[in-house]
């Protein structure tokens, strides 16, 4: 291909006055493009990825109480966490805590809208009512679960209604029994589905009326304009929604910690990765670092397979 | 005392652990003959020189402004105090990885075996060696590791049983001396109204958990320290009993506070509690003269009566700017000033002083159930092996955690734990 | 006509229904607050408080071991910093990256898009080692810079500035402003929404964020849901006091959330989970 100018400089003739203008860019626009993503990636580059470089450094080193350690241990955290129960439990006990928690949330906040879409009186009301748990935090909501409506004693708010009607108090978050499951979920559910519901009526407003109106003159109306129209049209805030709650699901770690813990123990059951990650790495006076690191690069390993998958899998159905 | 103090003696619990029933009991009968005072010390703590001293937040009223009047009495440095609420442990060893680390410190039973390994604790050895034998002996085998100390002991904790002996009369039964009688102490007393035993609103498993070991007669980890040693049918059998209990409805399993808080027993929640000494003043302020204490009872065939205890010891960072300086105002403060360390064991809670003459002065130890819980310590006192780690401490809860609460076979639950505990322990001898 | 109007009544009726379950929480919130300690742990349960005046913020304030104002003061201060970071950063980069299509753009988009699937609480443990190193242990840097890069504000930012009409850029930059001028002149100023909106989530993150403040923040940077945490599990909790202190917490929450609602809805509604 020949080129199209003959006052095209030859190439010699750039040296590094050219360079300098090529990484410029027209009107400097590369420069400019640099400072404005430069605190951004900087920062992700010094808080996100070299702690992960740095992990999986320490991760091959026996390292207790120091960060600069001198014994190479190869694989050996590696095999000392996934041979650890705790550990492998924890995992399971993810994947429970998200099989509940993510369809419920689910149903919950896209019913929520639904009620809500085209209410005539009151809707703003309702949608504030439901959107305000949002605004407590994980701690503060545990405290309610863990004090008042959970509480094993006599006086707790569930347990009172169960002896109203005759029945004896129930030790839910106890671990003699899988209660504590409906405590975690109902916590986390009350703080998050109102989020969620956002979201949903953010995604409903954008389905053009017009699509209703034809499927109306159609016949359809209930489950079938749910199935056929609303629920593909909303296919885009459902992908965001369930990937945010399997993040939000995999980083679980206040509301746990904060309903079953107490300062220096923490039961074996209802222990998510982080919490788990969190006692053997950080707890009590003992920091041991190099386990903490093998820790941190399988969750980080398991969570972008995860991502990966998922992204692949609903690309594929985008694609049918 | 709050936070810490519970960390410390959370002796199942898991994460706290690093404990022990070190070797090395030392006599010196020739050491109370050395000079007590070390000039070296003071020389180079001289005007200019300012240390930084860390404690843990205290529960109780007035410790702080105590620890500060300490601090500022001390002649040859200026002595800065630093409160640190929360999660001292962890704090505390975060701040040892950096470059500004406090001059002098409280650690758990003076010292855990990471620091000490890491070399971030300074050799105290010295300057306790010629008072060595003036110090609470257990406490002295548990702070010393491969012959030295790394911290002085400042007081001690301990826990214990409490009841009611009124309930007790009027159900016609004596104060239990074995887990049966306990048992059936319970099972006579308790009504809709008052529950059994309280221990936590765990159900007891996380506190007394490593009780089950001590009362059945076992000890944590076998004399070289390359396994456990507590794996048999005694032990499981102790379990076994305390499900049993659990099952029968004889323990609480939720109370309105916790077991590290008198509330419970003052409440007539409980006819029985398992607590801290601490409480103490909090439980005699709420019954009166109708207050009696005991220790963990004996269970089974091999048992033995034990009561966990525990004590902060005053260390100095080995990496410090003013590692003299630093050592003579631990001996000034924890060795010398007698009056000063009785106040700080006896004026705000009851705990015990480090050193045994000085017991007599504490006036809340002279008698009833405070002078009974000095006893107990010296009797059947038992405290985590220095060796028992964070990881082990944490797989042995749960395995109690799941025999107690999900009926599991303990045989089979701690099946693995032996391989555990001997892998984790050859990495600890290193 | 008579089934839509029975269906509109069940509708509210479930609504109705719905937000009374939802009020409850912060109902409890409100009478254990104006409780006394016997109200709380009756054997019988009261629905009424029974000490309506401010005993119970009195002794919460007199505390010494929760430190609530200061806590208070700490958690602003994050919460604002924080934000305030957050904010700028990704709104700068997510403007760039909008703006520029070519391979280092379309690279550095992949890493926002990667970062976005490990979160940040995922790596505390190497997170932490570095603030440590840098000595930021109980520091307001340690508690607010490490958290200060959310690849989720930069998405958002760049997904609502791909709808933003670049034709008053172009003006301006004809006019002599350059990109970084015209950036503040004209790009900030026409998206207050979306600005709002990320800040809103942000904001409610760094004032409820528990794990990395109970590891960073210590003596002089304790935040509010630190010292709630810690009470709670301490010797000397006392109920009314502990739900005292939720109250406390969460109340300016719940007002700025009241005010900035209509943002969020809005911005949600034109960024980028479509």
């Amino acid at each position: 291909m020949s080129t199209p100018h003959a006052t095209v400089p030859a190439r010699p003739q750039q040296g590094r006055a050219g360079l300098w203008r090529r990484l410029k860019g027209r009107q400097g626009r590369n420069l400019w493009f640099a400072a404005f993503v430069a605190p951004f990636f900087v920062g992700l580059a010094v808080f996100v990825y070299l702690p992960i470089a740095w992990s999986g450094y320490l991760s091959f080193f026996e390292a207790r109480n120091t960060v600069s350690p001198t014994r190479f241990v190869g694989w050996d955290n590696y095999a000392r966490l996934l041979n650890d129960d705790l550990f492998i439990d924890s995992l399971l006990v993810f994947v429970v805590f998200a099989a509940f928690i993510v369809p419920v949330t689910y149903v919950c906040s896209l019913g929520l809208a639904l009620l809500l879409n085209n209410l005539k009186h009151g809707q703003a009301f309702f949608r504030s009512v439901f959107f305000i748990p949002t605004a407590v935090s994980y701690v503060v909501a545990a405290i309610v679960w863990r004090f008042v409506f959970f509480n094993g004693a006599r006086f707790g708010f569930l347990n009172s209604i169960i002896r109203s009607l005759g029945g004896d108090p129930v030790n839910w978050l106890g671990g003699t029994n899988d209660l504590y499951w409906v405590a975690l979920v109902t916590v986390r559910l009350w703080l998050q589905v109102g989020f969620y519901m956002i979201l949903f009526i953010a995604g409903l407003q954008l389905i053009p009326h017009e699509t209703y109106e034809a499927a109306a003159l159609d016949g359809a109306s209930g489950w079938r304009l749910l199935r056929w129209i609303t629920l593909p049209q909303l296919r885009a805030t459902s992908v965001a929604v369930i990937m945010l709650l399997l993040i939000n699901a995999f980083q679980a770690f206040d509301e746990f910690y904060n309903m079953l813990g107490s300062i220096g123990s923490y039961p074996p059951y209802g222990r998510p990765p982080l919490v788990h990650l969190y006692i053997t790495a950080l707890g009590g006076g003992q920091q041991d670092l190099g386990v903490g690191g093998a820790g941190t690069m399988i969750l980080t390993s398991i969570i972008v397979l995860f991502g990966l998958a998922q992204s692949w899998v609903l690309n594929r159905g985008r694609d049918k | 005392m709050k936070l810490n103090r519970r960390t410390l003696l959370t002796l199942g619990g898991g994460l706290a652990a690093t404990a022990t029933l070190a070797a090395c009991g030392s006599n010196n009968p020739l050491a109370s003959e050395e000079p007590t005072t070390s000039t070296t010390g003071e020389d180079t703590a001289a005007a200019g020189i300012t240390l930084q001293q860390w404690y843990h937040e205290y529960g109780e009223a007035g410790v702080k402004e105590a620890v500060e009047g300490y601090a500022a009495d001390y002649p040859d440095a200026t002595v800065e105090v630093k409160w640190t609420p929360g999660d001292y442990g962890s704090i505390l060893a975060a701040q040892l990885l950096t470059d500004d680390v406090p001059d002098v410190f409280e650690v758990e039973q003076g010292g855990s075996l990471d620091m000490i390994r890491s070399g971030q604790l300074a050799d105290l050895t010295d300057i306790i060696e010629p008072v060595r034998d003036q110090f609470n002996a257990s406490v002295m085998e548990r702070f010393t590791f491969e012959g030295k100390v790394h911290g002085i002991p400042q007081t001690i904790d301990m826990q214990l049983l409490y009841y009611r002996p009124s309930l007790l009369e009027a159900a016609g039964v004596e104060p239990p001396q074995t887990f049966d009688e306990l048992v059936a102490a319970i099972e006579a007393v308790r009504t809709d109204d008052i529950g059994g035993l309280f221990a936590g609103n765990d159900g007891g498993v996380g506190v007394l958990g490593t009780l089950f070991i001590w009362a059945s007669g076992n000890d944590q980890l076998n004399a070289e320290r390359t396994e456990a040693a507590f794996l048999n049918e005694d032990f499981y059998n102790a379990l076994v009993a305390y499900r049993e209990l659990s099952a029968s409805g004889g323990v609480v399993q939720a109370a309105s506070a916790e077991w590290y808080d008198g509330a419970a027993f003052i409440n007539g929640e409980a006819a029985f509690q398992w607590g801290g000494l601490w409480s103490l003043p909090q439980i005699i302020e709420a019954h009166g003269d109708d207050v009696g204490v005991l220790p963990f009872p004996a269970i089974g065939p091999g048992g033995r009566p034990a009561v966990p205890f525990g004590a902060f010891g005053a260390c100095v960072a080995a990496d410090g700017p003013n590692v003299e300086a630093a050592k003579a105002f631990v001996k000034w403060l924890w060795i010398d000033q007698e009056d000063k360390q009785v106040d700080f064991s006896n004026s705000y809670g009851t705990h015990i002083p480090a050193k045994d003459a000085l017991v007599a002065k504490a006036d809340k130890l002279s008698g009833g159930p405070g002078a009974e819980a000095a006893r107990f310590v010296a009797e059947s006192g038992f405290a985590n092996d220095i060796m028992w780690s964070g990881t082990l401490g944490d797989a042995f809860g749960a395995a109690v955690s799941n025999v107690i609460k999900q009926d599991a076979d303990p045989a089979t639950e701690f099946a693995d734990f032996a391989d555990l505990a001997a892998t984790e322990l050859e990495k600890l001898q290193g | 006509m008579t089934t839509r109007r029975s269906t509109t009544v069940l509708r509210y009726v479930a609504l109705v229904v719905l937000a009374a379950l939802f009020c409850l929480p912060f109902y409890v919130i409100v009478r254990n607050a104006f409780s006394t300690n016997a109200n709380i742990t009756s054997a019988q349960w009261n629905w009424l408080p029974d000490q309506l005046d401010l005993t119970n913020l009195d002794s919460l304030l007199a505390n010494d071991s929760i430190g609530i104002l200061r806590a208070m003061f700490n958690s602003a201060v994050m919460a604002v910093l924080q934000t305030g970071g957050t904010v700028v950063v990704s709104l700068l980069a997510g403007y760039a990256l909008a703006r520029h299509t070519h391979r280092l753009s379309r690279f550095l988009l992949g890493l926002t898009l990667f970062t976005l699937m490990v979160p940040a609480a995922t790596t505390f443990v190497p997170m932490f080692i570095i603030t440590a190193q840098f000595g930021w242990i109980d520091t307001f840097r340690g508690l607010v810079v490490p958290g200060m890069f959310s690849a989720f504000a930069t998405y958002l930012f760049r997904q609502s500035f791909l709808d933003f009409p670049t034709e008053l850029e172009d003006a301006s930059l004809i006019d002599g402003c350059n990109p970084w001028s015209s950036f503040w002149r004209i790009v900030v100023p026409n998206s207050r929404g979306i600005i709002a909106a990320v800040g809103t989530i942000v904001l409610i993150g760094s004032w409820n964020a528990f794990l990395w403040p109970s590891l960073v923040g210590r003596d002089a940077t304790r935040t509010l849901q630190v010292a709630l945490s810690q009470f709670m599990t301490s010797q000397g909790v006392r109920y009314p006091e502990l739900f005292m202190g939720s109250l406390v917490a969460i109340v300016p929450m719940v007002f700025v959330f009241l005010f900035l609602q209509r943002y969020l809805v809005r911005g949600l509604t034109t960024s980028g989970l479509r």
